[in-house]
């Protein structure tokens, strides 16, 4: 920007200001300014930008100031304007309710605006800007291991590790591990689940909490033969011990063992996800462990960033690489808690941001062009209260008294729709959510609320209407009782916000189309399995299982003795037992095949999602053969030869360019891991999501290594929901220990596996549509305004034999040509924006020529459909009256 | 009643009390008396020097030479009676301060 753009800003900036001050001393103002920026532009772009703020808020503030000083005058004059202001009250009150159609239309367009911001706002503020409940959240980082070789993110963190962290590290004040889990609690009343965490006794230093009542376990009870305790979550124990302080000392029976209880922590600290309990990690530093679920956190020194802190763990993870991890498979990594728990939302969040911005700005014009309109119509009343002696002061008083009537009532009802809208959303989009996110009502989601609206209406409402009372008296009058047409400026104006309104509207239109379009193609992928009539749930035997035959014999029994139990309730046409259904859990594990060269140095090995699954499995979830067997109630058995099913991805990896992978062998990573014969080969399943690429997947005989938590899936011939009780009921006559977890039909999980996309999809769907409606409105009034005020040249062109349907096509070709420009604008624009959504577009183009098509054609046809009427009006219009038209 | 003395106001009365300047100079000077913490924006100042000019504080005149129509400003008698009554009556506050927060016996810094 040159220095005379900036004259020239600051020029208009002034126009805000006082007059008196303005009309003084602009020329000095201006000098003064120009110093500041050129000062603010050496230290760069920033700076410059705050110096234009800067200079906003002193103008406005200076207008302020002089508002708030012609308040005092002296007594008399002071009781004469308040009894002024009563009656513009009075006044403004009677003209809004006898424009009630346009006051209705501005209002309910600004809330409608309004409403959509506040629901996207409340969405960025809860996830991004609000900090977590806890002291100084900005020093608290997230902490966990990657593993990019095995091609695997987040691996978790092993005991060992952490403890060594915990010795050498530089950085943190505090740093605590958790593992999220899940306990069976159960009592004389029946058996419950409850989402737990086994947590280093150092959690609550991380975090900053205080135990409410008793005290948080210690370090003693925190060793592998420490004392069985458990630390409550306030709600839970309000909900089992009714908040007596006596449920300290008292015992809880968790996997059939008994906790005694040593303390209750506040509600915030169930962070992350659930954690209702806490029980002692008991880690053992001199135990390998393994990697899963476990996350740490740590508080950083003051001053201290969430990089510092990662070069510091790589430092102390040199001396785990050099005694145990010599490849360097494994590396720690910090991100701030913010980040890592709100990176999933980042995307979505950024493009929902974008898209109410827009759906915004296209209110606001609309607001603008009524207001606009509005106000051009009412020149003429204006001008003669200015012949009468009204001073411009208090018609623009009035003026803007409307807006601040208007505002209020668009803020408010907008304020009610978003709160509404938002609590509709929250609820459709469940589990989608982050637990700690808070979407309340704060302080900041009202602030942009109110900020919002008085913006719009002064900025979009009050600033054109005074723009179409300036001018003098007598030309406010001439042009609307003598000439034919309005001031060319004002329809010219009217014809931009119009066109803008429309480039909007199609960017809008055409990003809803193409993702509503990735959302159905997304629908219609084959999931590789079956989603009609399958009930699953889990079931969880508590008790520690070791590796032994012994062991497996005792689960193998158990889960046999749940098949037969489940096969024979009627109703069920199949069971199946599997540790991960499809869009469930994921169980990595890492094999080589039989005459595989050695994998060089570096080249990550696949990650094969490890499955043991009973034979009625595969008929019951209904997953293809492609060639070999299935699985028989033989395979498996203590001394037989070990077989293994392998899918699609699998062959592909493993033996590329073989048809069939039909009795070659496989094993584990261990020199000593026995071989196992492929016998059969299955069709890929979407196992992540109907989006996500599958992985290599085996299946194991149940027989060979039962687990002692499984996913059971049964085959309904009924509706699977009504399956419930009946399953309950049978799980319980075979253990009354045991509840069932996470009931579900395969349709509600593939409906939750979509519920992200299907969230911002609709949102974006619904954005497009307001837009859509608001930018027809916008047309509509614009149209009607402009034939209102041709109505004298539309009676002169009749009377000289202007055929009806020229009038009519006249009409429609003015209106016509000014959505089509702003519709072609949009195109481009929309062609370009599409192409940042590519990520979430599942393959559909940014150009999509139908969706192009449609959106153009379709707001084109809507836009003629709400001009047709005002044009066939204008038509009918008698030439007598039109020519008196204007001149009452 | 004696007019409250907003703390630009005082500012600009004591730049102005080292000799005439006109506006640019004066958002200067109070930018460095203040050690920077105060930047007076166009309309603060003109504000500003509108409403000590209506107080009879500051008198403008129209100096040639360096730029025609520059304006200037001059402190008046008035203007100086005020500024050094705000002056002394600050001195008097600062004297209660220093006595209030002087360290107590037995406490350390």
């Amino acid at each position: 920007m040159t220095a005379r753009h900036g004259r020239r800003l600051y020029r208009g900036l002034l126009r805000l200001g006082p007059r008196s001050l303005r009309q003084r001393y602009a020329d000095d103002m201006e000098e003064l300014f120009l110093a500041r920026l050129a000062e603010a532009r050496c230290r760069g772009r920033l700076a410059a930008a705050a110096a234009w703020g800067a200079a906003a808020a002193d103008i406005v503030g200076a207008r302020l100031r002089y508002a708030l000083r012609t308040r005092d005058v002296p007594h008399l004059e002071q009781e004469r304007r308040a009894f002024m202001l009563g009656s513009d009250l009075r006044y403004t009150m009677r003209w809004l309710g006898r424009q009630r159609f346009s006051t209705a239309l501005v209002t309910g367009m600004l809330s409608l605006g309004i409403a959509a911001s506040i629901v996207v706002f409340s969405l960025v503020n809860a996830l991004f800007l609000r900090p977590f409940p806890f002291d100084d959240p900005e020093r608290l980082v997230y902490i966990n291991e990657t593993a990019p070789k095995w091609n695997l993110e987040i691996v978790g963190i092993t005991y060992p590790d952490f403890d060594h962290w915990r010795r050498e590290n530089k950085v943190f004040e505090a740093v605590a591990m958790w593992n999220e889990d899940n306990f069976n609690l159960s009592d004389a009343s029946g058996a419950e689940r409850i989402a737990g965490g086994s947590v280093t006794h150092d959690f609550p230093d991380v975090l900053r909490v205080r135990p409410i009542v008793g005290r948080m376990f210690n370090a003693e009870e925190d060793t592998p033969n420490g004392p069985r305790v458990v630390v409550l979550s306030e709600g839970l124990w309000r909900e089992r011990f009714g908040g007596r302080e006596d449920a300290l000392g008292q015992t809880l029976r968790l996997n059939s063992t008994p906790h005694a209880i040593v303390g209750v922590i506040p509600n915030v600290a169930m962070f992350p996800g659930e954690m209702r309990l806490w029980v002692p990690f008991r880690g053992n530093p001199a135990r390998a462990g393994s990697y899963g679920s476990q996350g740490a956190i740590g508080r950083l020194k003051p001053g201290l960033t969430a990089a510092d802190a990662e070069k510091d763990l790589l430092r102390t993870q040199q001396a785990i690489w050099d005694a145990r991890d010599r490849d360097r498979v494994v590396s720690p990594f910090v991100r701030t808690l913010r980040g890592q728990y709100a990176r999933d939302f980042r995307t979505q969040s950024a493009t929902l941001l974008i898209a109410v911005g827009i759906l915004l700005v296209v209110a606001c014009a609309n607001v603008a062009s009524v207001m606009l309109a509005r106000a051009l119509a009412r020149r003429r009343e204006m001008g003669i209260r200015l012949a009468v002696g009204a001073s411009r002061g208090r018609i623009a008083r009035q003026l803007f008294l409307e807006n601040v009537l208007i505002a209020a009532a668009g803020g408010a009802i907008g304020l009610m729709a978003g709160r509404w809208a938002l609590q509709l959303l929250l609820t459709t989009a469940g589990d989608q959510v982050p637990r700690w996110a808070n979407f309340g009502l704060d302080i900041r989601v009202v602030g942009f609320a109110v900020l919002m609206s008085v913006l719009t209406t002064i900025l979009f409402g009050w600033a054109p209407a005074l723009h179409a009372i300036r001018g003098n008296v007598r030309g406010a009058m001439q042009e609307t009782s003598g000439g034919s047409t309005g001031g060319p400026g004002g329809r010219r104006t009217l014809a931009a916000l119009v066109t803008a309104e429309f480039a909007l509207a199609t960017i809008l239109l055409v990003c809803g189309g193409l993702l509503y379009r990735a959302y159905d193609r997304v629908r219609h992928v084959d999931p590789g399995f079956r989603v009609e009539n399958v009930l699953t749930f889990s079931v969880a035997l508590p008790g520690d299982f070791g590796d032994n035959d012994e062991s497996r014999a005792k689960l193998y029994a158990f889960w046999t003795r749940l098949v037969q139990r489940f096969e024979a309730l009627p109703g069920v046409d199949g069971v199946g037992l599997v540790n991960c259904a499809p869009l469930g859990c994921h169980w990595g594990s890492f094999y080589r095949v039989e005459g595989a060269p050695p994998r060089k140095p570096g080249e990550p090995t696949p990650v094969t999602l490890y499955r043991p699954a009973s034979p009625g499995y595969f008929k019951t979830m209904g997953i293809r053969l492609k060639s070999g067997r299935l699985f028989t109630d033989d395979d498996g058995r203590p001394g037989g030869g070990r077989v293994v099913i392998v899918n699609e991805t699998f062959a592909r990896t493993f033996w590329p360019g073989v048809a069939d992978p039909v009795g070659r062998r496989l094993r584990g990573m261990g020199d000593t891991a026995p071989w196992m014969t492929v016998v059969g080969f299955v069709q890929d399943i979407k196992h992540y999501g109907l989006e996500q690429p599958m992985r290599p997947g085996l299946y194991l005989p149940l027989q060979q290594s039962p687990p002692s938590t499984l996913v059971v899936a049964v085959r309904t011939a009924m509706d699977p929901a009504a399956f419930a009780g009946t399953a309950r009921a049978a799980l319980r006559a075979l253990n009354p220990d045991l509840p069932l977890i996470g009931l579900r039909t395969m349709e509600q999980t593939l409906q939750r596996s979509l519920a992200q996309r299907t969230l911002y999809s609709w949102l974006l769907a619904v954005f497009a549509a307001m837009a859509l409606m608001l930018a027809l409105g916008g047309t509509y009034g614009v149209t009607a305004y402009l034939v209102s005020q041709r109505t004298r040249e539309i009676g002169i062109r009749v009377a000289l034999g202007a055929r009806r349907a020229d009038i009519t096509r006249t009409v429609l070709r003015t209106s016509l040509s000014i959505v089509g420009a702003g519709v072609i604008a949009g195109l481009a624009a929309a062609v370009a924006v599409a192409r940042l959504l590519a990520e979430m577009l599942f393959g559909v183009p940014p150009h999509d020529g139908w969706i192009l098509a449609y959106a153009a054609g379709g707001l084109i046809a809507m836009a003629a459909a709400v001009n047709w009427p005002t044009a066939r009006r204008a038509a009918r219009l008698d030439p007598v009256t039109a020519l008196r038209a204007g001149e009452g | 009643m004696p007019v409250a003395v907003k703390t630009s106001w005082y500012y600009i009365l004591l730049a102005l009390a080292a000799g005439d300047s006109h506006g640019l100079g004066i958002a200067r000077e109070v930018q460095d008396l203040s050690d920077g913490r105060i930047r007076l924006w166009p309309a603060a100042l003109y504000g500003a020097l509108q409403e000590l000019n209506a107080l009879g504080w500051i008198e403008q005149r129209h100096q040639l030479g360096e730029s025609e129509k520059r304006r200037y400003y001059r402190l008046t008698r008035a203007g100086r009676t005020a500024l050094t009554a705000e002056t002394s009556r600050l001195a008097g506050v600062i004297r209660i301060a220093r006595a209030r927060t002087k360290p107590r016996a037995g406490e350390t810094s």
